[in-house]
């Protein structure tokens, strides 16, 4: 079938113009039978104007404006040759590695994954290659932990798998707590099997017989598909005795976390499903040398264990090809915050910031300019905007003071305060710190009430030196990641947008209007047209007058909120 | 139902070698696209084919990562290309019943993603 795809909807063609203008062309040339013309919301052209592509050619053009359609209809369209100096060379930045069945398969049956080639790459590992022949295929991938940490998963496989002992475990980690991420619950909701096969190869290679899924309660979904996949696995023999008729067994179970941020650090979470509280505990010794009940284990995120299926059906070599000299593969991101196409993001690794942005995320939400990116979560920290080429992988964003993390990417425009980021990223710490070590119990409350004061425009200069001594103290003696990585926020926030806290000390601005305490809204008598909107929608009653003769606010009873704001229609209201 | 060995596995990889592309419309069904809507969409949608005994296969699916336009609801029938619709409600889920499945037309204004045209290869 011959279509059209007309992408218009930049808001440069409301009436239709380009629309008619393409099916008058059609009929000029007589062929309009043979072709379908569709208006599209998204062909992954943004930001390009009026947008053509040409299916089946894929010929796509951009930017055009009228006087070009009837020449592509002619020479494009009806004699199929493409126009060189107007072709577009947009193409599709994202690589699909780790999302590659969701959206394609039912999740919900086992058949789905097997016709697609699911556990091809178990097969390879238990009948093709020697378990070192297995490892090797690892190191030459150069996969590395997409948790966080970014450990080569070989050389923590073969830790596991040299340490000699009775029993060995696998885990898959699926403890997902940074707010506003939210990739392995898409891949455990949209593809389970492939990280069932993860597991599978990670349990063979490292000689383990027994496997745990630790999900977060608060992912019912996710856990219910993954209880359907391990019971097909069940049923097919792709888990118990012998299986696939080779002489390793392999069980799984699968355990919920209560809803702690600690456990998916993975000492606690070891000490979670041991039934402990979950407590993080020194490292070393890493669980691959003694961990869950004392024995090796490997322990992996969600996200590297979807990736190794491949690694074995297309080859390490081929999955080394992609990304950038020491962070290979690819990287799933969910991206959020202010930005048009919020969602999940797959891309090669050594992408730029502003490439995932405008590229694939759309471009900006609102009219206001982008400030910063925040990625990793309450561990990572922010990268200024001034930063947007760097290429992503592991080196480049903790050059920049920030971390991969688990791939939470939280794009903040010019209306976000960075004091208010780092307060709320510090109130998650606070809340989610699990008080065993003093340095982090301690150390984030303290900046927590550093912030506060800043925000509320009561803290002096000097209270900035004494944030960033803390915050290097609670980075140096915490016990376990979530201390260590705690103050990255303040830090990084500090980094890039000092002026903006020394502004909320010096000045008693917040020049985003995000912090309330530090906000005055006033009526601007020459503008104002005495409509009484504001008056009518003061939830408090802080605003007092009349018609004839104006309004005004009172600022002791005004609770801030910004409604007056809002409604009103001829920006009478000063806030400041 | 029997174990899998080995050799059922490579007639596992071997089928889907040759895999051909059946008609089928795929709904969104991730946490995500639940939350948008797409529960009521899928049943819509399973009611109308079996009223209509169109025989096309409805599959639910993950998340393809478009969040912001849930639910979505992939269309892969013979001759069109695989076209993917966006903020699909129970009427735009009707619509595309009549008008895509059966009519064989593109429907304006919904489109959020389309894959190179199905079928015409084989």
């Amino acid at each position: 079938m011959k279509v059209i795809l007309l992408k218009d909807t930049d808001g440069k063609d409301r009436e239709g113009l380009f629309h008619d203008k393409v099916l008058d062309a059609l009929q000029k040339e007589g062929i309009s039978d043979k072709w379908k013309l569709v208006r599209v919301v998204d062909i992954g052209i943004y930001n390009r104007g009026v947008a053509l592509k040409i299916l089946p050619a894929g010929f796509t053009y951009t930017d055009l404006t009228e006087e070009d359609i009837p020449g592509i209809v002619r020479k494009s369209i009806k004699e199929g040759k493409e126009i060189k100096e107007k072709i577009s060379s947009v193409k599709d930045k994202q690589v699909k590695i780790v999302l590659r069945n969701c959206g394609v398969i039912d999740p919900e049956n086992i058949e789905s994954y097997l016709e697609t080639g699911g556990y091809q790459g178990l097969k390879k590992v238990l009948f093709e290659y020697k378990p070192e022949e297995s490892i090797e295929e690892l190191k030459i991938s150069g996969l590395r932990g997409r948790g966080g940490g970014g450990f080569p998963l070989w050389m923590k496989w073969n830790f596991a798998r040299k340490t000699r002992s009775d029993e060995k475990y696998v885990i898959c980690n699926g403890d997902e707590g940074d707010p506003g991420a939210y990739m392995d619950r898409s891949v455990l909701e949209g593809d389970p099997h492939s990280v069932l096969e993860g597991m599978l190869v990670a349990g063979y290679l490292v000689g383990a017989q027994k496997g745990y899924f630790y999900i977060r309660a608060e992912y019912p979904l996710a856990i219910s598909r993954v209880q359907k996949a391990v019971d097909d696995a069940q049923e097919y023999g792709l888990l118990g005795n012998n299986i696939l008729g080779s002489d390793f067994s392999f069980s799984i179970e699968i355990r919920l976390g209560a809803g702690a941020f600690v456990c998916g650090e993975e000492t606690a979470l070891i000490a979670s499903i041991e039934g402990k509280r979950g407590y993080p505990s020194p490292r070393p010794p890493y669980p691959s040398v003694k961990g869950l009940w004392g024995r090796p284990t490997v322990i992996n995120n969600v996200e590297t264990l979807a990736n190794v299926p491949v690694i074995f059906t297309k080859g390490g070599k081929w999955f080394s090809k992609i990304g950038s000299p020491t962070s290979k593969g690819t990287k799933v991101f969910a991206l959020t915050g202010k930005i048009k196409n919020s969602g999940l993001v797959e891309v090669p690794m050594g992408i730029t910031l502003r490439e995932i942005i405008y590229d694939i995320g759309g471009g900006m939400l609102n009219s206001y300019d982008i400030k910063a990116v925040q990625t990793g979560g309450p561990s990572g920290g922010v990268i200024s905007k001034e930063h947007l080429d760097t290429p992503v992988d592991y080196e480049n964003l903790q050059k920049l003071g920030s971390i991969m993390g688990s791939g939470g990417m939280i794009v903040i425009d010019e209306s976000d305060c960075m004091v208010d980021l780092a307060k709320f990223y510090m109130n998650f710490c606070v809340d989610e710190s699990c008080g065993k070590c003093a340095p982090c119990r301690i150390g984030t409350t303290q900046m927590l009430e550093y912030l506060d004061s800043i925000s509320k425009g009561k803290a002096s200069q000097e209270d900035i030196a004494k944030l960033k001594k803390i915050a290097a103290a609670v980075k140096k003696a915490s016990l376990c990641g979530l201390g260590q990585t705690a103050p990255n926020p303040v830090l990084s926030t500090l980094r890039y947008f000092e002026e903006e806290y020394l502004e909320h000390i010096r000045d008693k601005k917040c020049r985003a209007g995000k912090c309330k305490e530090l906000l005055e809204y006033t009526i601007i008598q020459e503008k104002c047209r005495r409509c009484s909107l504001c008056f009518r929608n003061c939830p408090v009653s802080a605003i007092s007058g009349n018609n004839k003769e104006g309004f005004v606010i009172d600022n002791e009873k005004c609770i801030k909120c910004g409604n007056c704001f809002e409604v009103c229609k001829f920006e009478a209201i000063s806030r400041g | 139902m029997p174990k899998l060995t080995k050799d059922n596995l490579e007639a596992y990889a071997k089928k889907a070698a040759a895999h051909k592309v059946k008609d089928v419309i795929r709904v969104g069904m991730s946490t995500c696209g639940i939350a948008a809507g797409a529960e009521e969409v899928y049943e819509v949608l399973k009611n109308e084919v079996r009223q209509r005994n169109l025989g096309i296969e409805i599959q639910k699916c993950g998340c393809s990562g478009k969040c912001y336009a849930e639910p979505l609801v992939e269309v892969i029938v013979k001759d069109l290309p695989a076209v993917v619709y966006g903020k699909v409600d129970k009427t735009f889920a009707l619509a595309i019943v009549d008008r895509h499945v059966i009519n064989g037309e593109l429907l304006n204004d919904h489109i959020f993603d389309v894959q190179e045209a199905n079928g015409d290869e084989k």
